[in-house]
């Protein structure tokens, strides 16, 4: 498991694909300070953080999705995947061997935008400090801990819609059917707070309350992750408690997911 | 003598479409191959020889049948460790040199670090490739593809390796490396299962063949005995004049034997290009 790994990482980290996400993403984290005169009223702290961790959410969803799709369907379609299957190698293994490669290369992604993000909001914390006690006024600031705990939360987060489509990708017969079933999973989990709302408010519709029931377990609430602005900028507190439970439901489904994407897996013919 | 590979009532179908069709692969199809043999499938396209070599690996489920290799149960990881595979038309990932390629299966299949040096060294070695081993795959000929795939199928020492249309899009001096490399197994005792459409070559290097059509098995047997017509005789006579060949034909009919042909010998027009080009560059 280790070598496919090790393989997948150094295939996924050559792809041209994963060097433009990174670059547009770090773009998109350095020119937050130019823009930061847009910031529609808030702090321009918040407004740089905002713009840094979206691009950097949407992007690593972005790569998770169609960069493990193409990883596995790569091995499927030029039939690489015959001449590892028939070494004593399980097909669990092997999915594994998968999911650790491309949950590696979006930690290095993960970390370099983090990285990217703490010097950036840093840089304009030390200007700031200095004119709001020129002003009498209280400086913003941001928590380096912080930042680090949404680094985890947003590899973990990375981690489960990387389990997800492996299990798509398990059933499917094409790279396009699986990356649009994994795109629109990744959508329904950003949304599937609105269906837990909705599950907590009585019903008296047996089929509604038991869809609700099973879209609030079937699919991770990725939402849940987006914590950036009380962790890295203190806008709110999060109590410890919290944050492992979060922590916890991600391990639970990224482990579900790659069940799942395993047995599916083991009946396929290759 | 043991099997290798013991096939018995394999039926494989296929579903196709959204109705669920079913295409039958491979009909009852029952095989004993035995080990320490260089042992041909043959069979046209489609007949279902590749289908068959993936039920055997475990890459495709059975519908019906029992498959066992060298004692085991096929599908077992204890099986596949002692098998070796090159599929057809291999493909490996193009950024990994050919070193790197059989240094990863090695882990894959098992060798233990204190050997992957020596098993890769020795893998490259039989396949020819130790000099174009730490150039990329990528910029690999056809042949050398080939060759590198031959390298990662034996580079844990199988008793058994299966080569599925090894020779195909290889040239003719590329095909008879190939053919010597599994004559080097067959020396150091392996059992190794051929699929090939070169019959000239399965002819010269198999010690027995099977030959399957749309799924079923139509002939096996060891090659001297299949291909024999112990009915006919062919003698080369050097120097023959017509008064020679009057005397020879008045001498069979004598003994109520007859000449029904008479022709000049001829060499392959694959033993003509090897004799031409074999000098020219390795093989």
């Amino acid at each position: 498991m280790l070598w496919i790994s090790q393989v997948t990482f150094l295939e996924a980290v050559r792809q041209r694909f994963f060097a433009f996400l990174l670059v547009l993403s770090a773009a998109m984290v350095l020119s937050s300070v130019s823009l930061r005169v847009f910031d529609f009223g808030h702090g321009e702290l918040k407004f740089i953080a905002d713009f840094g961790f979206g691009g950097m959410f949407f992007f690593g969803s972005v790569l998770a999705v169609v960069m493990t799709a193409q990883l596995f369907f790569s091995e499927i379609d030029n039939k690489t995947a015959l001449t590892l299957l028939a070494k004593p190698l399980s097909r669990p293994e092997f999915l594994l061997g998968k999911f650790f490669g491309a949950w590696a290369v979006l930690g290095v992604f993960v970390l370099v935008l983090a990285g990217l993000q703490g010097v950036v909001l840093w840089a304009r914390e030390q200007e700031l400090v200095v004119m709001a006690e020129q002003a009498g006024k209280i400086p913003p600031t941001f928590s380096i801990v912080g930042l680090g705990q949404l680094v985890l939360l947003q590899w973990l987060r990375l981690g489960v819609v990387i389990a997800i489509v492996l299990a798509i990708s398990a059933l499917a017969r094409t790279f396009l059917f699986t990356v649009v079933v994994g795109s629109l999973a990744v959508v329904a989990g950003q949304l599937q707070w609105i269906a837990q709302d909705a599950f907590l408010r009585p019903t008296d519709s047996p089929v509604y309350a038991a869809f609700l029931w099973i879209s609030t377990r079937l699919i991770p609430n990725l939402q849940q992750f987006n914590l950036a602005d009380a962790l890295v900028l203190g806008s709110s507190v999060v109590e410890e408690g919290a944050l492992i439970s979060v922590g916890f439901s991600g391990l639970a489904y990224l482990v579900a997911y790659l069940t799942l994407g395993s047995l599916i897996f083991r009946r396929r013919e290759i | 003598m043991s099997s290798a590979i013991s096939v018995r009532h394999l039926t494989k179908d296929f579903r196709i479409g959204l109705r669920g069709l079913k295409l039958r692969a491979v009909d009852d199809f029952s095989l004993e191959i035995p080990c320490g043999q260089v042992y041909g499938l043959l069979g046209p396209n489609g007949c279902g020889k590749s289908t068959t070599l993936k039920v055997i690996l475990g890459l495709v489920s059975a519908t019906a049948g029992e498959i066992s290799i060298l004692g085991e149960p096929s599908a077992t990881s204890v099986a596949r460790r002692r098998t070796g595979f090159l599929p057809e038309a291999p493909y490996f990932h193009k950024f990994l040199t050919g070193r790197e390629l059989v240094r990863y299966c090695a882990q894959l299949s098992g060798v233990a670090d204190t050997e992957l040096g020596a098993a890769v060294e020795d893998a490259l070695g039989l396949a020819a490739m130790n000099e174009a081993a730490d150039r990329p795959i990528g910029t690999y000929s056809k042949g050398m593809l080939q060759r590198i795939g031959f390298a990662q199928a034996v580079v844990h020492d199988p008793e058994l390796v299966i080569l599925d249309e090894p020779t195909a899009g290889v040239d003719p001096v590329g095909s008879a490396s190939i053919g010597r490399m599994i004559q080097a197994m067959r020396a150091k005792g392996k059992t190794v299962v051929l699929c090939s459409h070169l019959l000239g070559q399965v002819e010269q290097i198999c010690d027995r063949v099977a030959i399957m059509d749309r799924g079923k098995l139509v002939l096996e047997g060891a090659v001297e005995d299949v291909l024999s017509r112990r009915d006919r005789h062919v003698m080369t006579i050097e120097a023959m004049t017509p008064t020679a060949r009057a005397a020879a034909e008045a001498a069979l009919e004598a003994h109520g034997a007859k000449i029904t042909s008479v022709t000049h010998p001829r060499r392959s027009l694959e033993d003509l290009f090897r004799e031409l080009v074999t000098g020219s560059r390795d093989a």
